[in-house]
């Protein structure tokens, strides 16, 4: 059993390193964030909740934080209706052209970040929106909105479509069939996709740097203009905020659907 | 008759008028167009992608006029001749994809024993911790992150200081070109791991004990039987790894302190410093290409893997 040994050996020290290469920033930050000094330190000059109560008295990053929330919710709000509507569409009906259409819905993936956000800037800034809040939540819901449709599909095929005949035979219109056999169905997936809507928009750095304004920075923003300028342990305290927000969604995801459902393979 | 209309509930009626009105708007005859009224706004709200790519290619081919700093009112080529003949230009993108490479080979070296042992580990508490380290960065984002690599890795971050401890100057360890691949390399291991894990669930671990009842040892069971059997999923995880560093924009703006540019900042500096909107939509353009070959490529080779959408019926 040597050549086991040695195999486990050698695969623990490659992921052994990785998750201190994964790990290692949300620790450190995580840590930074309680030290008492004014600078960050090593070793930490004692534990204190001050740069908590720092950033509770900070009005722009309490607002820029409350910015990146409605930005998060119009993001989502706008890809529950649209992503289930499509997802639905893709996996239930036999649509013509659907190979064209499902990898026109993917352009948001193939098209490089940069280029997305450069167009949408263009474009919103053309209609006279930029610094507007609603843009960058409608910008961040299509640059992730395959996500959404992922989802829905995904849970949509686990629905027989007996289901949805027997209901018809039993005389329900097409409405309700929607509403009563459908829509329960691909509950999980909606659940699943929304939250991966919201926790990517909270934290959409790229697109929102392009369309904000000095006047409507989102946290993700104001965060990378903060670093330019000097690295004070307030930051820390309000990456926190991330750092919480990230795993709250693990937890319901893991809750809801199972994390397993990454490893499948299709 | 009171009787009977106590026993149809208000939800019913409710419902009875949602069906008539529904019916009214979207009649039965319709009922083949439905699938296309349920897909519209998807497709209108990924429309405003190509009237973006639109509007980056007009840009395009308009010069900035230094004198009124207005763009030209005539099509050239002249951003085209200028993005593919500056030095400088060639410089940032040399630096990128060779950037992109090295990180995508270290990614994948990485990713492939955490994926490897994610799937086949028979303890569900190891892989379910496995899934959360991989998932927590996944959703700190990427600002987050780079801010705990500035604390780690800045002048009076944590290793000088221990290393001051033990008497060693302090090192630059940031703002050079190694941090952002270090960088870069831990934004993209969620990635590539999550890409290789359905690939490496395919291969029956029955597989791997086969080979190893005959007598291989495990370096070779790995070499013959696991490697060439997670080749879609090293390609395909490599080419998306590939396209994403290529393209990134956080990792080099805050690791690389503004000396290190990738195309998407000289794209944004084309945009934010020096106002030449021509040229940045060019450049833009120029990198949107690139990158859609690479992930067309991937596609076109492995379908959309775990992000198919729907039932893949050829």
């Amino acid at each position: 059993m040597t050549g086991s040994r040695s195999k486990s050996i050698v695969i623990w020290a490659f992921v052994i390193t990785a998750l201190v290469m994964l790990s290692a920033p949300t620790v450190v930050v995580l840590g930074a964030s309680f030290t008492a000094g004014n600078i960050i330190t090593f070793p930490p000059e004692g534990l204190s909740l001050k740069w908590y109560g720092a950033i509770a008295q900070a009005s722009d990053l309490r607002q820029a934080f409350v910015r990146s929330l409605i930005v998060a919710t119009i993001c989502t709000l706008i890809a529950i209706p649209v992503g289930t509507l499509a997802g639905i569409a893709l996996s239930k009906y036999r649509v013509r052209f659907a190979r064209t259409i499902q990898i026109y819905l993917l352009l948001p993936f193939t098209i490089p970040l940069i280029g997305s956000g450069i167009g949408m800037m263009l474009v919103f800034g053309e209609m006279g929106a930029l610094g507007k809040l609603w843009p960058v939540g409608i910008a961040t819901c299509v640059i992730n909105l395959p996500f959404m449709i992922w989802a829905v599909t995904a849970s949509a095929s686990n629905l027989s479509p007996d289901l949805e005949l027997a209901a018809a035979n039993c005389g329900a219109p097409p409405l309700q069939r929607f509403l009563y056999i459908t829509l329960p169905a691909v509950l999980p997936g909606i659940i699943t996709g929304s939250l991966l809507m919201f926790i990517l928009a909270l934290n959409e750095f790229l697109v929102s740097l392009l369309l904000v304004d000095a006047r409507s920075v989102t946290l993700p923003v104001q965060i990378y203009n903060s670093i330019r300028s000097i690295i004070t342990p307030d930051l820390a305290a309000i990456s926190v905020v991330f750092i919480a927000c990230a795993g709250v969604a693990i937890a319901l995801l893991d809750r809801l659907v199972g994390l397993d459902i990454f490893l499948k393979s299709k | 008759m009171r009787h009977s209309r106590a026993a149809y509930p208000l939800t019913w009626r409710v419902m009875d008028v949602l069906e008539r009105l529904a019916a009214a708007v979207w009649p039965s005859s319709f009922q083949r167009g439905l699938p296309y009224l349920m897909l519209l706004p998807a497709v209108v709200l990924v429309g405003l992608l190509v009237l973006g790519l639109i509007q980056i290619g007009d840009s395009s081919l308009r010069t900035l006029d230094t004198s009124t700093f207005m763009m030209s009112e005539n099509y050239t080529l002249a951003n085209y001749q200028r993005a593919l003949s500056e030095k400088f230009f060639a410089t940032v993108a040399g630096r990128s994809l060779v950037g992109a490479v090295i990180v995508t080979v270290v990614t994948l070296i990485f990713a492939f024993p955490y994926a490897y042992l994610m799937v086949r580990t028979p303890s569900s508490a190891l892989r379910k911790f496995l899934l959360v380290a991989l998932f927590l960065p996944f959703f700190i984002g990427q600002v987050v992150r780079a801010y705990g690599w500035l604390i780690i890795l800045g002048n009076q971050g944590m290793v000088n200081e221990a290393l001051g401890l033990v008497g060693v100057p302090p090192m630059r360890l940031l703002y050079n070109y190694p941090a952002v691949l270090f960088g870069l390399v831990q934004y993209m291991l969620p990635f590539a791991v999550l890409m290789l894990a359905p690939a490496l669930t395919a291969i029956p671990a029955e597989l791997e004990s086969a080979a190893s009842s005959l007598g291989a040892g495990w370096v070779r069971t790995f070499r013959h039987v696991v490697l060439p059997l997670a080749r879609p999923g090293l390609v395909g995880a490599g080419l998306v790894v590939v396209t994403l560093s290529l393209t990134d924009f956080a990792i080099p703006a805050i690791l690389g302190g503004g000396s290190q540019d990738f195309i998407a900042n000289a794209i944004y500096d084309q945009f934010f410093r020096t106002s030449d909107q021509g040229l940045g939509a060019t450049l833009s353009l120029l990198l949107v290409a690139v990158g859609s070959i690479l992930v067309g490529v991937v596609f076109m080779l492995f379908g959309a893997g775990t992000l198919a959408m729907g039932d893949e019926r050829k």
